[in-house]
């Protein structure tokens, strides 16, 4: 019958054509001599294109060695590099957060770089220091800083003008935050002054140490969401919401803070350093809007997190690893970042040429920052405690609770999660 | 006359209601395709963006190994489809009528796959993938794919209802079985068939995580996972991953219509026994 | 008539024209032989990557297996601690209530459509593929589009509300009715494709019921409910027990569409929500697993259930 033929041969097309496309990839794999493979997992598509530029810079001045970029998505990244953790088929060279850093050291999954920076002389110096922090566990440094990001305050020039508001200046104090997005909430326009969104690396983490407390100490330890400084620093979030100042909660869930920006809805907002390239593309902030440095509270303070590329530990090319590495926290691969605009490079030097990309903007507020700067708040379990925080903080954002309650419910929490840690 | 012509006149009511209820946010989706991101976020929503932007698609195209993608994704929704309509029906057909001891518990086992999340599959199938060697290729987006208890559940339903007069003068004559399920029963359990090829089609073709996980590089991605790259952390591309979306949904639209005439003009015997 | 006699008789003629065998071993054995040959490669390869890490996922719910792997045994001490969850209660009035809702709405609509483009009308092959157009698109994609439908200040259903002078809820921040309108979201999508079995159920229904009863003058309603209901009972069985199946299981919609900081998300969580929480977020894995297994559980006491029901109203 027709069918029958049909549907074997549409099974044998398809499996031979499989076979072929198997094939095909295992020839290409025989290698000349002392010829490597490396493959480098990524997650950001915007910054694919300097990953990939880098790479062919890699390439010439070492012809023995390729790498292969992987890129998986965001959302599916940490998922995924869990799995091949637990299969034992990480990629040689991978990006790596805050957050993950000592889950991966402590899960034994990376391969320590503090011999080999030493034996290569490595000048370690022309990166931020909180960032080379932020990558060394237990006295061992794990990974290669590649790029740093912090908050700032950006504002809408043409509603300053509007209503002949000076801009904001690095004099301002949160007071005079407060007072201005009063002033410029003009509800009729549909105009907030300003976004107090649940956010922290673009919110509370920074006015928490502005206040002069801490969300976890040093040792990683203990908590310190009890402390009176950090209840400060999240209820100043509230009061802007309470003088009408602010969209609601639920309204900032459903419109993202950036979006009312874009849209002429907001004043000012706060916004990380990724913001840049963004704001200089979208038609409406490119020309209308710029940026300054935080304002200052009991002090001046801001988080800073940074990507680094890590190795796996049981990678079957450590050298060749390492020099991508040693390549990829350079002075060339560094440039070539700063030039591509979708993130600041950690090396110091190649600042200003990141700068350039976006001189339409102050973004020397982000690198002046890196003054006051503290690490990310992170531990082993960061996952475990983001969650207490999430939990908590909304209840309080939907006014369902005080800042003072969540914030010792979570200090609770949080140092159980950490006590299980360290035992 | 005219009674049949409100009937009819009727029904279309009814349905273009509920097509326009169907395809508003389709409307929405190709609107989005069209406007750059600015326009995409814009606070109130523009609903027409200021001119068509087919850069977006051009965008999509360029940026991502389209051809690729589809490549990968019909080879492996055509190999797992074509699989399952073999191998499902086969295994519904012993399950359906042929009596042999453990059947039921067995089929119960089968179906209990069914019954828990998905992502517990996606870690103990990487590994099995991994120690066959078939990481990052197409054969591991096909391989566990191939076997399915829905498939099996669903056909065993419709050779259920097909009568069993068909076997047993079969069996007298001295036929196997393989052959009563290759040669009568087949042919017979079209609409079936056809509905279990679009289901697994579907599938296969909007899986996300599977493809995701046991491939890694772009040449080996399918179209969904190829897809979800536009999603950055901080950002998405709303008009490209649109334009995206809308060009990865044609192939399987273009098989539905065909298959239609399949089932519709098929031949079931199910329900007509007195 | 026609049509059914002339398929009987066509396949006694098929049969006719195979070649005999002599039967040489008893029924019995043939029967167990084939029946066991034919279910063996989809058996077994279901074994392998489906039923042997089920039972892995069962092994893991008595550890405390974390990120990578590595695990101790901690016997029922997960479940011990899921008994006290409120989370997981929450979970499971969430999933209840979204199934008992959105899968009898969903069938009526998806027979309904069915039957209406089982009609002698013209356009059927567009009216069923702009229908099932929601089954085929990128989930990802849906749920941005669902997003934007729904968002309360500037959204097009508020939107059109407002036209109304109707002031549209926060159809996804408000605890109260977000689940609804996920089931909104999760009917919209499975219309279509409960559609495609039902066409299929349908067209199995022979031609000679429908003529007899416009012969005794019955209604197209009077039809509808005395012959399409009751002979398509297999079709309905099958897509009962595969929807609630399906919907117990739900996540993709909730994860997408409402937010991790969302004070609805307490009553919309899934128990696949929780068990991705679980296993991904806070990489309590073998407290995942226990989720899955109560699920399984739960899932399993349904099915049994329909399945022993079925006799009381499935005509075969």
């Amino acid at each position: 019958m027709k069918n029958k033929k049909l549907l074997s041969i549409l099974l044998g097309a398809s499996l031979i054509a499989s076979i072929f496309t198997g094939c095909s990839e295992s020839t290409s794999s025989n290698s000349k001599d002392k010829q490597v493979t490396l493959t480098y997992g990524i997650w950001d598509k915007n910054q694919e294109p300097a990953m990939k530029e880098i790479v062919a810079a890699f390439e010439k001045t070492h012809t023995n060695i390729k790498v292969k970029v992987e890129l998986t998505p965001y959302k599916q990244y940490w998922t995924k590099l869990e799995t091949e953790a637990t299969g034992g088929n990480l990629p040689d060279v991978f990006w790596m957060n805050g957050p993950h850093i000592a889950q991966y050291a402590s899960g034994k999954m990376l391969m320590p770089i503090t011999d080999k920076l030493k034996k290569d002389n490595f000048d370690t110096s022309v990166f931020p220091e909180s960032l080379i922090k932020l990558y060394t566990i237990k006295d061992e440094k794990y990974g290669m800083p590649k790029d740093w990001d912090t908050t700032a305050l950006w504002y809408n020039k043409k509603i300053f003008d509007d209503a002949k508001v000076p801009y904001p200046d690095d004099t301002w104090d949160w007071n005079k935050l407060r007072e201005v997005a009063k002033k410029l909430t003009d509800k009729s326009k549909g105009i907030y002054g300003i976004a107090a969104p649940q956010e922290d690396q673009q919110g509370y983490y920074n006015t928490i140490l502005q206040c002069g407390g801490f969300v976890i100490s040093d040792d990683k330890k203990v908590s310190g969401y009890d402390k009176t400084e950090a209840i400060e620093g999240i209820q100043c979030w509230l009061d802007l919401i309470k003088d009408g100042s602010s969209p609601t909660a639920q309204q900032m869930e459903a419109t993202q803070p950036s979006n009312l920006f874009e849209s002429g809805k907001l004043a000012m907002v706060y916004q990380g350093s990724w913001m840049l390239s963004e704001f200089a593309k979208n038609e409406y902030t490119k020309d209308k809007v710029d940026v300054v440095v935080m304002p200052k509270m009991k002090t001046r303070a801001a988080v800073i997190h940074g990507l680094g590329n890590v190795i796996y530990s049981k990678t079957k090319n450590p050298e060749a690893a390492w020099e991508f590495v040693k390549f990829l926290g350079g002075k060339e691969a560094n440039e070539i970042q700063a030039k591509a605009g979708a993130a600041i490079p950690a090396y110091k030097p190649a600042l200003n040429i990141f700068f350039d990309s976006t001189k339409q903007f102050n973004a020397k507020a982000y690198a002046d920052e890196l003054e006051y700067s503290f690490m990310y708040p992170c531990s082993k379990d960061t996952g475990k405690w983001n969650a207490v925080e999430g939990d908590n903080f909304k209840k309080v954002w939907a006014g369902q609770t005080t800042a003072e309650a969540a914030c010792k419910k979570i200090a609770e929490d949080m140092n159980k999660i950490l006590a299980a840690e360290n035992k | 006359m005219s009674k049949a012509k409100s009937k009819k006149a009727f029904i279309h009511c009814l349905l273009i209601f509920g097509v326009i209820l169907t395809i508003t946010p389709f409307l929405w989706m190709i609107l989005t395709s069209m406007k750059t991101l600015g326009e995409s976020t814009q606070i109130p929503p523009i609903i027409f963006p200021k001119k068509l932007n087919w850069q977006n698609y051009k965008e999509a195209v360029a940026t991502l190994p389209f051809i690729k993608f589809y490549i990968n994704t019909i080879i492996s929704t055509v190999a797992k489809t074509v699989g399952q309509v073999v191998l499902c029906s086969m295994a519904a057909y012993a399950f359906a009528r042929i009596e042999f001891p453990g059947r039921n518990i067995i089929f119960i086992i089968v179906l209990s796959v069914l019954m828990v999340p998905g992502q517990i599959f996606l870690l103990p199938q990487y590994m099995i993938i991994q120690k066959l060697g078939l990481l990052n290729t197409i054969r591991a987006l096909i391989l566990p794919g191939l076997f399915s208890a829905f498939g099996t559940f669903l056909l065993r339903q419709f050779f259920m209802t097909l009568p069993k007069e068909l076997e047993e003068a079969a069996i007298l004559d001295g036929c196997n079985h393989f052959r009563i399920y290759w040669n009568i029963m087949m042919p017979l359990a079209k609409p079936g068939l056809t509905a279990l090829a679009i289901f697994t089609a579907l599938w296969s073709w909007n899986d996300l995580m599977w493809p995701l996980i046991v491939n890694t590089s772009p040449e080996k991605m399918t179209l969904s996972a190829g897809l979800a790259s536009m999603q950055g952390q901080h950002l998405t591309n709303y008009p490209v991953l649109m334009a995206g979306s809308l060009l990865a949904i044609w192939p399987m639209i273009l098989l539905f219509i065909i298959f239609q005439k399949s089932f519709v003009e098929g031949i079931a015997m199910s329900g007509s026994k007195s | 008539m026609m049509n059914t006699e002339n398929n009987i008789s066509k396949a006694n003629r098929k049969i006719n024209s195979l070649p005999k065998h002599k039967a040489s071993s008893t029924k019995k054995f043939n029967d167990s032989f084939w029946g066991y040959l034919m279910i063996f490669p989809t058996v077994a390869g279901l074994l392998i990557f489906y039923i042997y890490p089920f039972f892995k996922t069962f092994f893991y719910s008595f550890t405390n297996m974390g990120a990578f792997g590595e695990y101790a045994w901690t016997g029922i001490q997960n479940y011990k601690s899921l008994l006290t969850d409120t989370n997981l209660w929450l979970a499971l009035r969430n999933t209840l209530l979204y199934t008992i809702i959105s899968v009898p709405i969903s069938i009526f609509l998806s027979i309904t459509v069915a039957a209406l483009l089982n009609a002698k009308i013209k356009g059927l092959t567009v009216y069923r593929t702009l229908f099932f157009l929601p089954a085929v698109t990128m989930p990802a994609a849906v749920a941005m589009v669902w997003k934007w439908l729904y968002n309360s200040d500037y959204g097009l259903i508020n939107y059109i509300l407002s036209k109304f002078s109707i002031k549209g809820p926060a159809w996804l921040s408000d605890p109260k009715i977000a689940l609804y309108s996920i089931i909104v979201v999760s009917i919209w999508m499975t219309v279509g494709y409960n559609m495609v079995i039902f066409l299929a159920g349908i067209q199995g229904i022979s031609k000679n019921y429908y003529e007899a009863a416009e012969i005794d003058g019955a209604g197209p309603i009077a039809q509808f409910f005395k012959i399409t209901i009751p002979l398509l009972t297999p079709t309905i069985f099958f897509v009962s027990v595969m929807s609630l199946i399906g919907s117990f299981q739900v996540f993709d919609y909730i994860f997408m569409m409402i937010s991790t900081n969302s004070v609805a998300l307490e009553s919309t969580q899934s128990v696949v929500y929780l068990f991705y929480k679980n296993a991904f977020m806070l990489q309590e894995k073998g407290y995942a697993s226990a989720i899955a297994m109560v699920l399984f559980a739960v899932i399993m006491i349904i099915t049994v259930i329909q399945i022993k029901l079925q006799k009381r109203w499935v005509n075969y």
